[in-house]
């Protein structure tokens, strides 16, 4: 008996906190492609650290696609389910789980892209140009090897959104070189250790031959970097070019070990709730994120209403890779 | 049937204990499922909703749809682990056939064949060769993952056709296509292994495969098509899977084969054949299911999510053990 009286205390009180709650707070729920990585875990990280979720505005809940489309299409379903605010989401594919987000527009339930656009042109991103950020790097290597010698690519996982769109701009840049010769082109799975495996074989079967080395993220180029290493070249005379800016790439960045361009973690995630809270509350909104001041050149507020904003690609250089690294670790 | 029975002497007087013990192993199950159900409805207002519900099935369809064909597979001893990959691979070869404008029956046609094939592969390496089924499946889960990346040059097939896209998000009355296609499939495998002199062999080869054969039974032939069902099944979901996140994807159903054999096992089947049933794969398939919208609509990190699962895969494991003790 007592057991029951303690249930009905309970879901009493769980029902006059809910209605207590529910006056001011927008329950938001961001599906993000997987966990697993540090660039993901930094997005998460930063979005719960929004003045919004900070104050009790917003209350976010996280749900990890585990790099699968069905899942991320499932958790859609159950935010719908559950009348969520808003959904933020952040899609292993462009083309996948458009239905879902149909779905949950249909209900009124606003979505708003982050890090990976959705293929639909109702749904607002917030990101960066995966396009833009694959010719930049392809760019720099090209001038790095003087437009010319044998380069090889580390890619992404094969048929990701990310890894076609980066391959799309580096295949354009190199291309434009008529002295560069894409000798090798194979997947490590955006992991560290694969690509360390694939870079030393690699080094096996083209022995002085290799000019460059593109790596579609950082994880992989610092596992390319350790194969060089390992083979006793030095990454001055083998340049790596790679994308992301994590922590440990600005490190290596700095030592001149290879050269990378940060997309923005925490602009991504914070401006994407942002723009989310401008489509809950109105025009009255104003953006709290700190990000706005730091891209306010480049990225416009726009009143929340712009169809996409597009962040830019920050070289990592000696110069800011120190700031660069207290703004990524937060330290 | 099975010669394990006739062996154990008999006992006049069942103790309490064991009659305990007897219920315990029986409806452990059942018993954390419903209790499972109770805590979540407490917890979340939209546990019960009929829409919520509805969630569940759809989300566990494809895992379902893979565990009945993972069931007969176990049965007989053996094991899948290519249905993942298979998956993959029959759903970009129906979204090829499906987004060149070929019609709903050749692209349905297509992904269910590549599936068979596939399937029949393993079944005449493990029937045939006699490579054992784990070496034989595995090697499959690498080859189809590869023929998967070949033959869309790794790229994901899109626009897919409206009739195409309704295997995921049409409806038959109340009931989502997923759903129905789940419950069809289910209801007819079902039926095959319990009322078919075929559904007796497969337990037999599985229980004995010695006494099987000296009964008369073509033990190859029934190792051979478990995996052919198996195999056609992974098709099937691959398709329902394309339509549900409306493009084929050549990652799809990556390590899908654990969950499908973690719903055989919780669903009290034998990895060591023979014992086991359908609705038990069901009910393991719908506990998974329900531990993950649950802890969804909690808000429990994904985390928590695979120790929960990882637990109740181990327990179940654990009551199967208890019961082969007993005998």
């Amino acid at each position: 008996m007592k057991l029951r009286k303690l249930l009905v205390c309970m879901l009493a009180a769980s029902t006059l906190m809910a209605g207590a709650v529910e006056a001011k707070t927008y329950k938001i729920g961001a599906a993000v492609y997987g966990l697993k990585g540090q660039f993901m875990q930094a997005w998460v990280k930063s979005i719960k650290e929004h003045p919004a979720v900070k104050d009790g505005t917003v209350q976010i809940t996280v749900f990890d696609g585990n790099y699968d489309a069905n899942t991320q299409n499932n958790q859609i379903e159950t935010m719908i389910t559950q009348h969520y605010d808003a959904i933020i989401f952040v899609p292993i594919d462009t083309k996948a789980s458009v239905g879902a987000v149909r779905h949950a527009m249909a209900e009124d339930i606003p979505v708003v892209a982050s890090n990976t656009k959705v293929a639909s042109d109702k749904v607002v991103y917030v990101g960066n140009d995966d396009v833009e950020g694959g010719r930049l790097q392809a760019a720099a290597l090209a001038k790095q090897i003087g437009g010319k010698g044998n380069v090889v690519i580390i890619q992404g996982p094969i048929g990701q959104s990310a890894q076609i769109d980066r391959e799309k701009g580096e295949l354009e840049v190199l291309a434009k070189n008529p002295g560069i010769k894409i000798i090798e082109k194979k997947t490590a799975n955006w992991d560290r250790a694969q690509a360390l495996s694939l870079t030393e074989d690699w080094l096996n079967a083209h022995p002085k031959q290799i000019a460059g080395i593109v790596s579609q993220n950082d994880d992989m180029a610092l596992g390319a970097l350790q194969a060089l290493k390992s083979h006793g070249v030095s990454p001055k005379d083998v340049p790596i070019t790679s994308i992301d800016g994590m922590p440990d790439a600005i490190k290596a960045a700095q030592a001149g070990e290879i050269t990378t361009f940060l997309q923005d973690a925490q602009a991504q995630s914070q401006g994407a709730l942002d723009v989310t809270l401008a489509k809950l509350i109105g025009d009255s909104y104003k953006p709290r994120s700190v990000i706005w001041q730091r891209y306010g050149n480049q990225v416009k507020w726009a009143d929340g209403k712009a169809a996409s904003y597009i962040l830019p690609w920050v070289p990592v250089t000696p110069q800011n890779a120190d700031a660069l690294y207290k703004q990524v670790t937060g330290g | 049937m099975n010669a394990q029975t006739l062996t154990t002497p008999a006992t006049a007087t069942v103790a309490p204990r064991q009659r305990m013990r007897t219920f315990i192993d029986r409806f452990a199950m059942p018993i954390i499922f419903v209790v499972l159900c109770v805590v979540l409805a407490f917890s979340s207002e939209y546990f019960l909703t009929a829409r919520n519900l509805m969630d569940i099935l759809r989300q566990t369809s494809i895992n379902g749809i893979l565990a009945i064909g993972m069931t007969y597979v176990i049965l007989t001893k053996g094991i899948d682990l290519s249905v993942g990959s298979i998956l993959a691979f029959a759903g970009i070869c129906s979204g090829l056939i499906a987004a060149q404008g070929h019609g709903l029956l050749a692209a349905l046609s297509a992904g269910l064949l590549a599936g068979a094939v596939l399937g029949a592969v393993n079944g005449f390496v493990v029937a045939r060769l006699s490579v054992p089924p784990f070496v034989a499946t595995l090697g499959m889960l690498s080859v189809a993952r590869g023929l998967t990346y070949i033959v869309n040059d790794g790229s994901p097939v899109a626009d897919l056709p409206d009739a195409y896209l309704s295997l995921g998000d049409g409806k038959l009355g109340p009931l989502s296509m997923p759903i129905v296609i789940f419950a069809a499939v289910a209801l007819l495998f079902w039926m095959v292994l319990k009322y078919t002199t075929y559904g007796r062999y497969v337990y037999a080869v599985g229980g004995n495969e010695k006494s099987a054969r000296t009964s008369g039974i073509g033990v190859r032939k029934v190792i051979f098509s478990v995996y052919v069902v198996s195999g056609l099944l992974a098709g099937l979901a691959g398709m329902v899977l394309s339509a549900r996140t409306t493009s084929a994807l050549p990652q799809a159903g990556l390590s899908y084969e654990l969950d499908a054999i973690a719903a055989v096992v919780i669903g009290g089947t034998s990895l060591s054949g023979g014992t086991g049933s359908l609705v038990g794969t069901l009910f393991g398939a719908l506990l998974i299911g329900v531990i993950n919208n649950g802890l969804n609509l909690l808000g429990v990190s994904s985390y928590y999510q695979q120790v929960a699962k990882g637990l109740i895969i181990v327990l179940a494991v654990l009551l199967d053990v208890s019961r082969k003790k007993q005998r």
